[in-house]
């Protein structure tokens, strides 16, 4: 079921008066039954991946409270994340795998035939599996206690509002929040209300209104200009960021109308400064979980490990393999070498290195987690170097501004305005479906043909683009310095008339063909 | 008891605000130039009537009237099914004086098209017609255009009228060449099928007889035509003789086909399209045809 279907109206219309007439088992039994209604209306035959993940964490979870032999609690840990990443690794990325070593074996000279198979993808997988598998980590670095109420464990995992797309939710924020019975609270209910109308404003107004033109210019790039093509990757950007975070804002919402607070997904990313603050800004349930599961067991910007050193040599030997592209390895030999000689000067200098190295296997598997696909490894793989080239050449780049006396809101724009291209940079990878397309749209922008709004075609769509993009960054400017999420808990003349404006610009802007949500396919 | 007057409050503030808006956009409908508010506005009197969809706009009207010396009205619009075509051209003859003659380029039968009978939401209430189309077509979004005003012009269609409130609109055609990379990729193109297996005779057809009839009733001479495709691109329409001969079968008129007519690629904007400069040798070819 997605928020934007007369469906998910009539489900939610039925569901809240129960929810808050219920109390107790009885309300966490409906609200476990819901999200799996929830989830069956797309598919009932993948509540069984939910449910046996859901079976394997939990009574994990008991089995890690019951032992203190540290070689049995690493099993146990090793066996959840087995199961859940082996889903992972079978759902999402199997023929992925599969059709990467036929290429690989190809290029090598060698046919192999292997069948890949028909997988349909679990709506939601990676989300509720970074969620579920973030239980059982905490849970054996003793940061949560275990949740032994069943109902209430398999609630958490698969609560309905952000099951499929998130905010991924960790245990230790989400579980205590059972704890107590919600009562029906009006603050709670007009802020969650909001939330929700602003997230349907973003969805269904601004990103569908913009997909059509986007997925106009990445079905055959070669046929449009070099001005169409450049609006069609700025659409694309507040696109997947309308799309997305128009989600989040939904389950947010509706969260804090039944009494749970889920912390803030998306901040305003495109007036970044850097690239750290980017991925402070966006996602930032999942580059937080990415942080705390991922980098900093790596040895963070303190150390390396050996799945620092794994996880860069696998991809580098993997692209040779896939390309054919032999002489990279010299390349990456000469680069191994400085790198090596660097690291031999110094502790600092090894501590820098190793930070480079965990950034950018964070930002390849973070990549690669979007999807199974080598664009998406590549999206990730332009975020790490933005984020080593950053720190490398920042404080050179900061230092000449400052030298030249650039007044700071200058310097300001100019960052943001840096940021804001190199992400979308990044974005044509991750929304083309292939690097062919990638590359035509790339060198489409770079030909400078027919840069004039004469060579647009439908601009009409452009026209409607740029008036909602522009009402969104208005409304995101002012609430800076406004905070209309205060304003509108302590005036309710102010809520009344900003949700009826809400309202209405959805009535006259948006989109009902129920278009599904780009981080579904995630 | 605060909070319930907050709620019915917020509800009659939306409705007064959509009603409210809803008659300002009306108001500015009225008085587009738009063809379609032309036509429910009793200000597209013409001689010559020109049906289609995108590629009906190669009918060019102002090249059109300066070699006849008649008035035009082009009913034509990107992706317009025959279904809502048939509305329109009835609500035109029941509006105006019969036209002499009526061309209609047949290729817009090669599908139906609900998505786009949804942005014409904005002429229903001049036309019960066209509010039985959409209402038989997609129940749910004449509803909701009863529900809201404001999102009954939630349309292209309507951004058009906007666009239009000054400006007449019979020079709408491409006025650009196809470009060199289309060309090379021509080859490239999927083949595209004319014939809708599901819908061809129990629907399109029927709709297209009834447009015929319509016209033929009144007086008009009606004529059937296939306008131009890019001549490499022929090769990807595999059915298009199949098509224009059940067409004749079915109409048992003659169906004048032109899709080979124009050669010079300087006259076409894509693979289906002519531009200004295409269309003003394809118009000379119907007046010396006496198509007109």
């Amino acid at each position: 079921m997605i928020f934007n279907s007369l469906a998910f109206f009539v489900f939610i219309g039925i569901f809240l008066p129960l929810y808050f007439a219920l109390k107790g088992k009885a309300r966490l039994f409906l609200c476990l039954f819901a999200s799996y209604f929830f989830y069956g209306w797309w598919d009932w035959r993948f509540l069984s991946l939910i449910l046996f993940s859901t079976l394997i964490d939990y009574f994990i979870g008991l089995k890690l409270e019951e032992t203190e032999e540290p070689s049995q609690r690493k099993r146990l840990l090793s066996t959840s994340m087995i199961v859940n990443l082996g889903f992972l690794a079978f759902f999402k990325y199997f023929n992925f795998f599969i059709d990467s070593f036929q290429e690989m074996m190809l290029s090598l000279g060698v046919e192999a035939s292997w069948n890949t198979l028909n997988i349909i993808l679990p709506v939601g997988i990676s989300f509720y599996t970074f969620q579920s598998m973030s239980y059982t980590i905490d849970v054996y670095y003793r940061k949560i206690k275990i949740e032994r109420d069943f109902v209430r464990f398999a609630t958490f995992i698969s609560f309905f509002p952000q099951l499929v797309a998130g905010p991924i939710v960790r245990a230790i924020d989400f579980l205590p929040q059972f704890q107590e019975d919600k009562k029906f609270e009006w603050d709670r209910f007009t802020s969650g209300l909001g939330q929700v109308l602003w997230g349907f404003f973003k969805k269904v107004a601004v990103a569908d209104s913009l997909a059509p033109f986007v997925d106009q210019c990445f079905a055959s790039p070669g046929g449009f200009s070099s001005l169409h093509l450049t609006i069609g990757v700025i659409f694309y950007s507040f696109q997947i960021y309308c799309d997305f975070s128009g989600y989040s804002d939904i389950a947010i919402g509706l969260a804090r109308i039944m009494g749970f607070d889920f912390p803030d997904n998306f901040r305003t990313p495109y007036f970044s400064k850097n690239f750290s603050e980017f991925w402070t800004r966006w996602h930032i349930s999942l580059s937080s979980w990415l942080r705390d599961y991922l980098y900093i067991p790596l040895g963070g910007n303190r150390e390396g490990s050996f799945g620092s050193v794994f996880f860069i040599v696998l991809p580098m030997l993997l692209v040779v393999g896939l390309t054919g592209w032999w002489w990279l390895l010299l390349i990456y030999a000469v680069v191994s070498f400085i790198s090596w000689r660097y690291m031999q000067q110094g502790e600092k200098n090894k501590r820098t290195m190793f930070n480079y190295m965990n950034l950018m296997v964070t930002m390849l598997l973070g990549g690669l987690w979007h999807g199974a696909s080598w664009a998406f490894v590549f999206w990730g793989f332009l975020h790490g170097s933005y984020l080593v080239v950053q720190r490398l050449a920042g404080p050179i780049w900061t230092g000449m501004l400052n030298k030249m006396k650039v007044p700071n809101f200058i310097q300001n724009i100019l960052a943001i305005a840096i940021v804001y291209f190199f992400t979308c940079l990044a974005w044509i990878y991750f929304r083309a479906t292939d690097f062919e397309i990638a590359n035509q749209v790339i060198t489409g922008i770079a030909s400078l043909e027919g840069f004039n709004f004469g060579t647009i075609i439908n601009k009409f769509w452009v026209v409607k683009g740029f008036v909602l993009i522009g009402a969104l960054l208005f409304v995101e400017m002012t609430d800076l310095r406004f905070h209309y999420s205060s304003v509108i808990k302590t005036n309710p003349v102010f809520r009344l008339v900003s949700f009826a404006a809400l309202i209405w610009m959805i009535a006259f802007f948006g989109s009902f063909g129920a278009n599904s949500f780009i981080y579904f396919q995630f | 008891m605060k909070k319930i007057y907050w709620i019915i409050g917020l509800l009659l503030f939306t409705l007064v605000g959509d009603r409210l808006g809803g008659f300002v956009l009306k108001k500015i409908t009225n008085s587009s130039e738009f063809r379609y508010s032309r036509l429910y506005n009793n200000n597209a009197e013409s001689d010559i009537l020109l049906v289609g969809n995108s590629r009906g706009l190669t009918f060019y009207q102002p090249y059109i009237e300066e070699i006849t010396k008649e008035n035009t009205f082009n009913i034509s619009y990107n992706g317009m099914p025959i279904d809502l075509a048939r509305v329109l051209v009835e609500d035109y003859l029941d509006k105006y004086e019969a036209p002499r003659v009526m061309v209609l380029d047949v290729t817009m039968c090669d599908r139906t098209n609900k998505s786009l009978i949804s942005g014409f939401n904005l002429y229903t209430p001049y036309s019960p017609r066209l509010g039985k189309l959409l209402k038989d077509s997609i129940p749910k979004v004449a509803y909701a255009g009863q529900l809201s005003h404001l999102y009954l012009h939630n349309s292209e269609v309507f951004q058009r009228t906007v666009y239009h409130l000054k400006k007449n609109d019979e020079d709408w055609l491409l006025d650009r060449q196809i470009n060199d990379f289309m060309v090379k990729d021509v080859v490239n193109q999927n083949l595209h099928t004319l014939i809708d297996s599901t819908y061809f005779d129990k629907y399109l057809m029927v709709e297209l007889n009834t447009i015929i009839n319509a016209a033929k009733e009144k007086g008009v001479d009606v004529k059937l035509v296939v306008n131009p495709y890019y001549p490499p691109y022929l090769a990807k329409l595999h059915d298009l003789d199949e098509f224009v001969a059940r067409i004749e079968k079915a109409t048992k008129m003659k169906v004048h086909n032109y899709s080979k007519s124009i050669t010079d690629i300087k006259g076409f904007g894509d693979y289906q399209h002519l531009n200004k400069y295409g269309s003003r040798l394809y118009m000379d070819q119907l007046k010396r045809d006496h198509i007109f």
